[in-house]
């Protein structure tokens, strides 16, 4: 070979080792490409009860809520994958004036309803109304809410305008609750209740068809609002009140999704059969079980008593022992442990009942009850829901706490609807019962605590406690309402005018074909499936 | 014998009557209040003025005489009221569930005829020997064991060990005969073999007691022969006894889709009865009770009718 | 005249030619010697929950291994059969007892009386077993107390259809006729004719119910309308949870609902053949 074409061949050599090594450096890097949704495919789920009626305004169980939400769009809207941020939804922008008295939204453009007609302020308006100023023969489940609203306008097709009387720190956060889905005005005209058996609204899915107490269905708007949303062909939820059935149809993959909760037995014994087929999306609930005891009623007229009932309860404890069987895990005071309004741990822990030193508070607790007279003890009798998770589970356990002071109580279930009437009327010495709400907000969970509220069924009555929430509710400023919160629940808590039992996880189990959906704390929120995709039918 | 019939009809409406006044009774002395059970939901939300006015919008507020007088009225014209559950008419709430619990009445009726009879007869005929224990233990072990551990045994069964679940919708068999048998067949053999238990064990008694009779233990004396006719001519007596006492065991069936279908889920009559009880859904409970009630007195009255033809000394007690 | 049989002579003799039913009446036996001896057979207390071993496998300590609260399930076991007993014998007793004497005063007084009773009866049958029992506990609410009040109503009419049937032919019976008219006081016909008549079908439909009335415990414990807890009733045991909890722990529903089974099953094979015992129809060759 002459020397030309030796060295020819080294370069050409030399270029392929350089293009070889090159090729490897320029390789995709760590970062995965992103998945680009696929459109197509009915999403199956199962759903633990039947709606008594379709309209969310009107109802109050997440049954209304899951099977219509995908049908309607709200003004404002919590952030489906970023709880608890409010967002627009038929809202694009709005302003707060600064003395907190004037709420004007801009209303989106192009929007129309599942039959044609496009949506204006004028509509938004109208579902407010019937919202905030229920006409005769309907029902606003939630207008308390809404109490410092005095009128709502629609000066343009494209703007409404809230005017309160006073303002009221957690508007906002109620305007955005999942339950104020937007009607057309011309049916509510008509007749406030179309919607009750009825569902037109502007959202990704139109109804479809539903069978009482079997399935519900609906199907994807091809004319929503959202480009290219939704990717879902329709939904179906198959109604299914026995939890192992509902844990067998999704484990057998006839439904891919449970929105709600399954408990942890069902899921780990799905996670060990499935795999990674299987995603479990585990999230602290916005509720907790707690023990309320009749104020009004001896012995728990005295505070000493009831001092010694909550140091008798040995939270920490309990939240070890009952979480494989319930999900009720986290001690926490009257709001979400780790949201900004919750009673700081450090604070808490100062607080009669939440003691790291269960030992101590039994000691106390004896203490207590000797000096209020009940030296031995006394009998009383807890009235529970006969429901097994987490009632029953609950009510083991703290008889168990309490026998530990002398104290000897007896558990009485009672059925769903005789519970009810019961703890509204005020016909018990114990009871246990739950406080869930849409989100972590002050006024809705601190509401039941003060004077005449609708949910005080211990019938609690202290001024300072109501003057506390009066002052919380219409404090504009974070850092203030966040004293006056922190406040009111000490206050609650130091006199232990109820007792507080353990803060909810709940688990939302899906196939993993089921993508981009968030399980939010809240199991009402984020029930729009606007965005969510099957990977495969 | 017209007399006799026309009596017997007679006589159901005091009783249907009395049967709508107990149910009333009842319904209205449970405690609790379906108007708050709509309004508080999941977190007890109650305004008292919203309560107010939906129990008067429900009619719970009238005076009881009157709210039953209503009731009444409505069903002597057909008409059963609007469930204050779901605001739709109670007529139509029934008709969505009524095919599938009719469907699984009928198909667990005929798996436990199928099963009992020929079983019946055998232990029967075969008196006291083991094929007669064998039977007799095997029925009585079916009805011994709780149905609807049975039932949730089985989906688990399925679950764990095949990965199946059942079909959560119920499509009619016109429409899908695979996927409508694949609902039903777990909840129709459940009950059905505890319906065949009990018809077993009638049938074997019944056939013992035709047995016994003077002629059939002449023939039977006889030998070989005659004991075929007479095998077949006890048959043939009994079997009448035997299929009006399917009618009495209606009963049975009716507690066991309560069950069955609540385990399955299947979304039926008896799984509504239930439901609206805890729902204190009154139209609801009073109009289904009261059909319960109906066809229950009817089909003991056609029992009574086939025995009095039969048998004619009954005819005029 | 035969002669007298002892009550030992009796027992032999009913197990040579009833060898099921006197199956039975072991396995009845036995429950109830379980239920006298809780103290001693029971090794835990059947309340206490013992938090450090929740779901325990079957093992020395725990033979039966323990339920999701670390309670002992073979103590809640022994004294779950307490409560089944009372369970089914008061309902039983009480359902049967009440309904036969209302069949016997229908039967015997006859007239508007009997009318009046077998309209009410009627009425009354014209319900399923269980959807009466159901809608009874709905009112009485969760409570085992209530639970054997709501089965033993509809018990009532159907005892009283039975024995007053049996009255009846037994008062048209021609024997009781002549002594009638021969002067026997109403209470002689009564106590001394028809009362002992009626005793078989009386024990027939007794030992019927007891089963059936230990299934309805469950059955009603399963939809939430039965025993509260922590009662360790057998059927509170087999609902909720349990049966979520049967994969990880399968001891927890199989063990009570194998203790009911085998419970009816007693009751079930005695009440069959004390039935064909009695029944004269139907004794063997």
């Amino acid at each position: 070979m002459t020397a030309g074409i030796r060295r020819y061949r080294t370069v050409i050599t030399a270029v392929a080792l350089a293009v070889l090594v090159g090729s490897l450096v320029v390789t995709p890097s760590a970062a995965p490409a992103a998945e680009t949704p696929r459109r197509g495919g009915v999403l199956l789920a199962v759903i633990g009860a039947d709606a008594p009626s379709l309209d969310p305004h009107q109802e109050s169980t997440f049954a209304t809520l899951q099977m219509v939400a995908p049908l309607y769009n709200l003004l404002i809207q919590i952030d489906p994958y970023n709880y608890p941020k409010v967002i627009g939804d038929l809202a694009t922008e709005w302003k707060i004036s600064p003395d907190g008295l004037t709420y004007t939204f801009k209303i989106r453009q192009g929007v129309k309803f599942h039959d044609g007609s496009p949506l204006t302020a004028a509509d938004i308006k109208a579902s407010y109304d019937k919202l905030v100023f229920p006409p005769q023969g309907t029902r606003s489940i939630r207008k308390i809410a809404y109490s410092a609203v005095t009128s709502i306008d629609a000066p343009d097709p494209a703007t409404v305008v809230f005017k309160l009387k006073f303002p009221s720190a957690s508007l906002l956060d109620n305007l955005a609750s999942p339950w104020n889905v937007i009607y057309p005005k011309k049916y509510l005209d008509k007749d406030p209740n179309y919607f009750m058996k009825n569902a037109v609204g502007t959202g990704p899915f139109k109804f479809k068809n539903y069978t009482r107490g079997a399935t519900f269905e609906g199907e994807r708007n091809p004319d929503y609002h959202v480009k290219d949303r939704p990717y879902l062909n329709g939904y179906k939820f198959f109604i299914s009140p026995e939890t192992s059935v509902r844990a067998a149809a999704v484990r057998s993959g006839r439904a891919y999704i449970e929105f709600r909760d399954l408990p942890n037995s069902e899921v780990g014994a799905i996670k060990k059969q499935l795999g990674d087929k299987i995603v479990v999306q585990q999230t602290p609930m916005v509720g907790q079980f707690g023990i309320g005891m009749n104020n009004t009623v001896k012995p728990f007229t005295d505070v000493r008593v009831r001092k010694a009932m909550t140091l008798g309860f040995d939270r920490y404890t309990a939240g070890k022992v009952l979480y494989p069987l319930t999900g009720l895990r986290d001690v926490g005071p009257l709001i979400r442990p780790g949201t900004e309004w919750a009673l700081p741990q450090a604070e808490l822990e100062k607080l009669p009942g939440f003691w790291r030193d269960a030992e101590k508070s039994r000691v106390e607790a004896r203490r207590l009850l000797a000096e209020a007279g009940y030296p031995n003890g006394f009998k009383v009798v807890m009235k529970n829901r006969n429901v097994k998770l987490p009632y029953q589970d609950l009510a083991v356990f703290v008889i168990q706490e309490w026998r530990k002071i002398g104290v000897e109580v007896e558990n009485r279930p009672l059925e769903t609807a005789t519970w009810f009437n019961d703890l509204r009327e005020g016909n018990f010495e114990m009871m246990i019962n739950p406080t869930v709400e849409f989100m972590d907000d002050p006024d809705q969970f601190l509401n039941r605590y003060t004077k005449g509220a609708p949910q005080n069924y211990t019938r609690i009555s202290d001024p300072a406690v109501d003057d506390l929430f009066a002052r919380q509710a219409r404090a504009l400023d974070p850092v203030e309402r966040k004293k006056l919160a922190h406040a009111f629940q000490k206050r609650v808590l130091e006199n232990a005018y109820y007792m507080p039992g353990l803060w909810w996880t709940r688990n939302v189990v899906h196939w993993a074909k089921v993508k981009n959906y968030v399980a939010p704390p809240s199991h009402y929120t984020n029930q729009k499936l606007q965005d969510v995709w099957l990977s495969e039918d | 014998m017209r007399i006799y019939i026309a009596k017997r009809l007679l006589l159901i409406v005091p009783t249907l009557l009395g049967a709508a006044t107990l149910v009333f009774l009842i319904m209205r002395v449970i405690p609790g209040d379906v108007a708050l059970l709509i309004i508080g939901g999941d977190a007890g939300h109650v305004d008292p003025r919203q309560l107010a006015a939906m129990r008067e919008r429900l009619g719970l507020d009238q005076p009881l005489l009157v709210q039953f007088g209503t009731w009444l009225w409505g069903v002597l014209r057909f008409d059963f009221g609007t469930s204050l559950w779901t605001g739709q008419p109670v007529v139509e709430e029934l008709l969505i569930r009524l095919p599938l619990s009719l469907e699984l009445a009928v198909l667990a009726t005929l798996v436990s005829v199928v099963i009992a009879i020929p079983l019946g007869m055998l232990a029967a005929v075969r008196q006291d020997t083991w094929v007669d224990y064998v039977i007799r233990v095997v029925s009585i072990g079916g009805l011994a064991i709780p149905g609807f551990w049975v039932g949730i045994l089985c989906i688990l069964g399925l679950v764990i060990f095949f990965g199946w679940g059942p079909p959560l919708e119920f499509t009619p068999p016109w429409v899908d005969p695979w996927a409508n048998l694949s609902q039903l067949i777990w909840p129709v053999l459940t009950v059905g073999y505890r319906y065949s238990a009990v018809t077993t064990r009638m049938t074997r008694s019944t056939l013992l007691e035709v047995m016994r009779e003077d002629y059939i233990r002449t023939a039977w004396a006889k030998g070989l022969a005659e004991r075929a006719i007479v095998i077949r001519h006890a048959l043939k007596n009994s079997m009448l006894p035997v299929i009006t006492l399917i009618g009495t065991e209606f009963a049975f069936l009716i507690g066991g889709l309560v069950v069955t279908e609540t385990v399955f889920t299947l979304n039926g009559v008896g799984r509504f009865v239930v439901d609206a009880v805890a729902h204190r859904d009154y139209p609801v409970v009073q109009a289904l009770i009261f059909l319960i009630a109906f066809s229950f007195v009817i089909v003991n009255l056609l029992v009574d009718l086939t025995y009095a033809w039969f048998d004619p000394r009954i005819r005029y007690r | 005249m035969a002669p007298r049989l002892t009550v030992a002579k009796t027992v032999v003799k009913f197990v040579r030619m009833k060898p099921l039913g006197a199956a039975g009446a072991a396995i009845i036996l036995a429950m109830m010697v379980v239920a006298a001896s809780t103290q001693v057979l029971a090794p835990y207390d059947p309340y206490h929950a013992d938090y450090g071993v929740q779901f325990a496998r079957p093992s020395a300590e725990h033979w039966f291994g323990t339920d999701e609260f670390g309670r002992d399930l073979m103590s809640r076991i022994i004294y779950g059969a307490r409560i089944a007993l009372f369970v089914g014998f008061t309902a039983s007793f009480a359902g049967c007892t009440i309904g036969a004497l209302l069949g016997v005063t229908s039967a015997y007084l006859g007239g508007k009386v009997d009318l009046f009773l077998e309209r009410l009866m009627d009425i009354l049958l014209a319900f399923p077993q269980l959807i009466l029992a159901l809608a009874i506990a709905s009112i009485l609410g969760p409570a085992i107390q209530n639970v054997v009040i709501a089965i033993s109503i509809p018990i009532i009419p159907r005892a009283a259809r039975v024995v007053r049937s049996t009255a009846l032919s037994v008062k048209e019976n021609v024997y009781v006729e002549a002594v009638q008219a021969l002067g026997a006081s109403r209470r002689r016909v009564v106590l001394q004719h028809i009362l002992p008549n009626v005793m078989a079908p009386y024990i027939i439909i007794l030992t019927a119910q007891l089963g059936a009335a230990i299934l309805a415990e469950a059955a009603l414990s399963y939809l939430g309308l039965g025993a509260a807890e922590p009662t360790p009733s057998w059927g509170l045991m087999l609902s909720g949870s349990a049966l979520s909890y049967a994969e990880k722990a399968p001891w927890i529903p199989i063990f009570p609902g194998v203790a009911i089974s085998l419970g009816v099953f007693g009751f079930n094979l005695f009440g069959d053949s004390l039935r064909d015992a009695l029944d004269p129809k139907l004794r063997g060759r």
